[in-house]
């Protein structure tokens, strides 16, 4: 049974601060696309096997799916919506994730999606292996690193390919600048 | 006027941005303000009948508007249609939406609750209180063909939905005669499309007029948003049981997050929906959980097949019988049994075989429905050939790739009649073979296999053949078969007063590309800047009519045929006004990089062109119509075959028995790729999907007819870690009366996985081929076979 009355609480999404009230029974994953309206969250399984609703909860990988939406009070979430499009002027703390936006482009150019369903989640998941891997990455740690997450389009070579790529360049330029 | 040869093979992908910055709407992030949330309530038990529904606890909770039960549902709709019901004799089930009486699979909907939001709708279906009173369940083909088997449909005589046969030369009886026979039992496992985002509707039929309206048959516009393959099937199926007109139905279709099949069936939720919304006067929204899609998708390929084929001594294949018995469930679904009869017609593969006889049967169990997932029934019919070929090498001791390259239908016999009712049009088979064999070798794969096997490890290679009937039509045949859906596909194209152009098309994008492919025709067709056109499509209003949707790898051979020849058409009309604007003779002009120019630097933008023809038609002679657009329709002379070899090289683990994928090569032919990239990730998509029903997924089910698979937990779909490094080369052999020169690809990755990964299994391992006789692969069966065989 639903339990009654809801919560009040406070959480900083995509680096702006915001009031909701939920029900005790909510998902992260619920507030997240319901409330807030940030739909690029994606909901494949609610059992926590598909990655399609992961997001970035205090640093961290978390499926927010397995998480109560009570639970994320006064932490900071990013989604896909703030990782991957340039910053609004007047975001106060810088983004996380600097590299996703570059594996983005990588994605696009190795034919990475194509539903795009897991897209997001593939992205969040596939920017933190990349940065973990730090000069040690290759496709087997990226595999293993990604496993957690489904796709049932691509055959996954196109995805290993872009995060192997695009961190290997970070790791011999850490600027981050693409040689010419 | 000279036509465009641009070409735009490299374009990255249109559809790309939006999804990858999560703009992109799929069915779940959209809701229309005051929608209800509809929740099912599904039978728990796989065979019974429907004692008693007591509904009034549930529906008095707070926040429930309405439970709906079968008998709700058969006084606002008639039985559903099946749309592949083809086969003389098939029998009906006449079925509505929802039981009424009884169940005959666990998922089975028995009721339905709406709700202010999901959760209290699943509340509310926990309070309904049901009776069953327990029939026995048949869960295998064998106990539902028994002479006491309980019946599941009351009014037939057996379980049997229908028997199909197809017979060439002096079918089963050339085979007594052959040198060598071989016979194979062959049994392929439940598995489905699965994909990431489950099926999804929202309906919003309006208020009710009262009685005494002026309008005909009007009871206010239903808009169904889904995520549907075939949105023109949906509406005519909604138009049907519902008795609305086709007119006063809207389907759309947002993104779709993965189709396979699945979602080209249509569904019963999608019916209760919509009477629920009618019921409610409200917008009703249908999500599918995860735990309800392993019951509620349609299943697949699930069938027991019994082979033998016949040769002379010196291995030319004189006979082929298969009898195919597939594994339905207790209703039938859109597609009847459609993906087992395929098999009477794709079953001699890529070989000319004088003498075949092949049968398939439909047989009812209490499982969840059957119905399509990518490749349809014809990987099924892959593995029937393909392993009876690999058996019959190790009867004769002939090497399994000298064996085909004997047997395969060579070009100069193209168009080649296989006596099973399909025309393989055109290609070079043995090509494709040696093509792979020699490029695998160079990648140096034996060589690997050799270092491996020195070292005591289990690796081998598999190297098969496939086809794949693609741009299914044409209409008349098929409606001769009979079908009530033709094959033709409409294109509507359309330049702006900016000069932008709009494709508007009756396919459906779910992941393949389309926005991209039919631009890139366009564009060539026209003489366009590729970036200056847009494909429009999933709008039954805006969108032209095609009937038979988004499946059978009908867009590169039937919709892109359609979008150029329309795309011609405007080519021609932009001419013509630029040949005023620039006081030109027609045959003076280029066209290209959306713009006109004539012999000495005169030069008319399509903005110009646009400009003229929408907002200053004064610029241009009286005899010039305002606006700018073609309409073509393309009905496919025939399906077109597209074929291919493909090799993978696999690792057996001798303690564990698992199997591992490690490498895989497709030679692959479906004529013109209009953009390699798109095509390649299609044949390694569906490559993979395969891999997994291959070797870890399957649905099952214990003897009650209990799931034993609904988590993701449980139905292992392949990850990251469990593909092969994979390369994909082209021939591109241009079919014969195919307009745009492209046979359909989106199925291709599917045909011959199983038929590679056995072959490659069984030379990785000691006891010859043709051994591998079921699928998917158990570890527990190699593992005895490695024990039995090593000293």
């Amino acid at each position: 049974m639903s339990g009654t009355g809801t919560h009040q609480l406070s959480i900083s999404i995509n680096g702006r601060h915001e009031n909701f009230d939920v029900e005790p029974r909510s998902t992260l994953a619920e507030l997240l696309r319901e409330q807030a309206g940030l739909t690029g969250t994606k909901i494949g399984c609610e059992q926590g096997s598909c990655g399609a609703c992961t997001i970035l909860f205090d640093g961290e990988q978390v499926r927010s799916c397995l998480m109560f939406a009570v639970q994320a009070a006064d932490s900071e979430v990013w989604t896909i919506e703030g990782l991957a499009s340039p910053p609004p002027e007047n975001q106060t703390s810088p983004t996380p994730l600097a590299g996703l936006p570059e594996l983005a482009e990588a994605f696009k150019r190795n034919h990475a999606l194509q539903c795009g369903f897991c897209t997001p989640g593939m992205l969040i998941a596939g920017t933190l292996i990349g940065e973990a891997c730090g000069g040690a990455i290759n496709e087997e740690r990226v595999k293993e690193g990604l496993s957690g997450n489904i796709c049932r389009c691509t055959g996954y070579q196109g995805i290993v390919q872009s995060v192997v790529e695009v961190f290997e360049l970070k790791t011999s330029n850490p600027a981050g600048e693409k040689p010419q | 006027m000279t036509g465009s040869n641009e070409t735009f093979k490299e374009v990255l992908r249109f559809e790309d941005d939006a999804l990858l910055n999560g703009s992109r709407r799929f069915i779940d992030d959209l809701e229309p303000r005051g929608t209800l949330h509809i929740a099912m309530a599904r039978s728990p038990v796989a065979h019974a009948r429907l004692a008693s529904i007591d509904i009034a606890k549930s529906s008095s909770m707070p926040g429930v508007h309405t439970v709906l039960t079968g008998e709700d549902i058969s006084r606002h709709s008639t039985p559903t249609p099946i749309g592949w019901e083809h086969i003389a004799d098939q029998r009906r089930t006449e079925s509505l939406a929802m039981a009424t009486s009884t169940v005959r699979y666990v998922g089975h909907i028995v009721a339905a609750v709406v709700a202010e939001t999901r959760a209290i709708a699943e509340d509310a279906v926990d309070a309904i209180e049901i009776d069953y009173d327990l029939l026995p369940a048949v869960m295998d083909v064998d106990a539902a063909r028994e002479t006491n088997a309980p019946i599941l449909h009351s009014s037939w005589p057996d379980n049997v939905l229908a028997t199909d046969q197809q017979t060439s030369g002096d079918g089963r009886s050339a085979l007594k005669s052959a040198h060598t026979i071989v016979d194979l039992e062959l049994d392929i496992g439940r598995a489905f499309g699965c994909p990431l985002e489950t099926r999804g509707v929202i309906a919003d039929w309006g208020l009710q007029n009262q009685a005494g309206s002026q309008r005909s048959g009007s009871v206010g516009r239903l808009i169904v948003d889904l995520n549907s393959q075939s949105p023109n099937r949906v509406r005519e199926v909604l138009s049907q049981v519902l008795g609305v007109s086709v007119s006063d139905l809207l389907v759309r279709v947002p993104a779709i997050g993965g189709g396979f099949g699945a979602k080209a069936n249509y569904y019963g939720e999608e019916i209760i929906t919509c009477i629920a919304s009618k019921v409610c006067g409200r917008p009703v929204k249908y999500i599918e959980d995860r735990s309800e899609s392993f019951v509620a998708t349609s299943h697949a390929r699930d069938a027991k097949m019994s082979v033998s084929i016949g040769a002379d001594g010196d291995g030319s294949i004189v006979a082929f019988r298969s009898d195919v018995v597939g594994t339905l469930g207790g209703e039938v679904s859109s597609v009847g049994m459609g993906p087992i009869w395929v098999s009477t017609r794709a079953g001699t593969g890529s070989y000319q075989i004088p003498n075949a006889d092949i049968t398939t049967t439909g047989v009812m169990t209490n499982r969840t429905p059957f119905g399509s997932f990518r490749g349809w029934g014809s990987p099924i019919a892959n593995f029937a050939i393909e392993r009876a070929i690999d058996a019959l090498a190790d009867r004769l001791s002939i090497d399994p790739i000298d064996l085909r390259l004997k047997n395969m239908v060579r070009p100069e016999q193209m168009p080649f009649q296989n006596g099973l009712g399909w025309r393989l049009d055109s290609g070079d088979y043995p090509e494709a073979l040696r093509r792979t064999l020699k490029s695998v070798t160079q990648a140096g794969w034996f060589d690997e296999v050799t270092d491996a096997t020195s070292n005591g490890r289990f690796v081998g290679i598999g190297l098969v053949n496939f086809i794949e009937a693609t741009g299914v039509g044409n209409s008349r045949k098929m409606g001769r078969l009979p079908m009530e859906q033709g094959g033709f596909d409409e294109a509507v194209v359309r330049m702006d007063s900016t000069g932008t152009v709009q494709v508007f098309t009756g396919q459906t994008g779910m992941g393949q590309g389309i926005e991209t492919t039919l631009a890139q025709v366009c564009a060539t067709a026209l003489g366009a800047n590729v970036n200056d056109v847009r494909v429009v499509f999933g709008d039954t209003d805006s969108c032209p009519y095609t009937g038979y949707g988004t499946g059978g790898c009908r867009t590169a051979p039937v919709a892109a045929s359609s979008v150029m020849l329309a795309s011609q058409d405007l080519q021609g009309q932009v001419l013509e006004m630029a040949a005023s604007l620039l006081n030109l003779d027609e045959a003076e002009l280029t066209i290209s990089n959306s713009a006109v120019s004539g012999p000495t630097g005169e030069k008319v933008t399509f903005a110009d062109i646009g400009t003229a023809a929408y907002r200053k038609l004064n610029r241009l002679p009286d005899h010039h119509s305002p606006t700018l657009q073609a309409r073509y329709v393309w009905d496919p002379v025939d399906r077109t075959i597209g074929y291919g070899s493909i090799a993978v090289m696999v690792e057996v683990c001798a303690d564990t028995g698992l199997v591992s994928v490690l490498r895989y090569h497709a030679v692959d032919d479906c004529g013109y790729v209009i953009n390699p990239a798109i095509v390649d990730g299609q044949v390694m998509g569906g490559f993979v999907q395969v891999l997994g029903s291959t070797l870890m997924e399957e649905l099952r089910y214990d003897e009650d007819g209990n799931p034993l698979t609904t988590t993701f937990r449980d139905y292992l779909v392949p990850l990251a870690g469990d593909v092969p490094e994979m390369t994909v080369e082209h021939m591109e052999t241009l079919p014969p009366d195919v307009p745009s020169g492209s046979k359909g690809v989106g199925e291709a990755g599917t045909m011959a996985a199983m038929s590679a990964i056995a072959q490659a299994v069984e030379h990785a391992l000691p006891g010859g081929y043709g051994w591998i006789r079921s699928i998917p692969l158990s570890p527990e069966l190699l593992l005895h076979h490695i024990d039995a065989a090593t000293p």
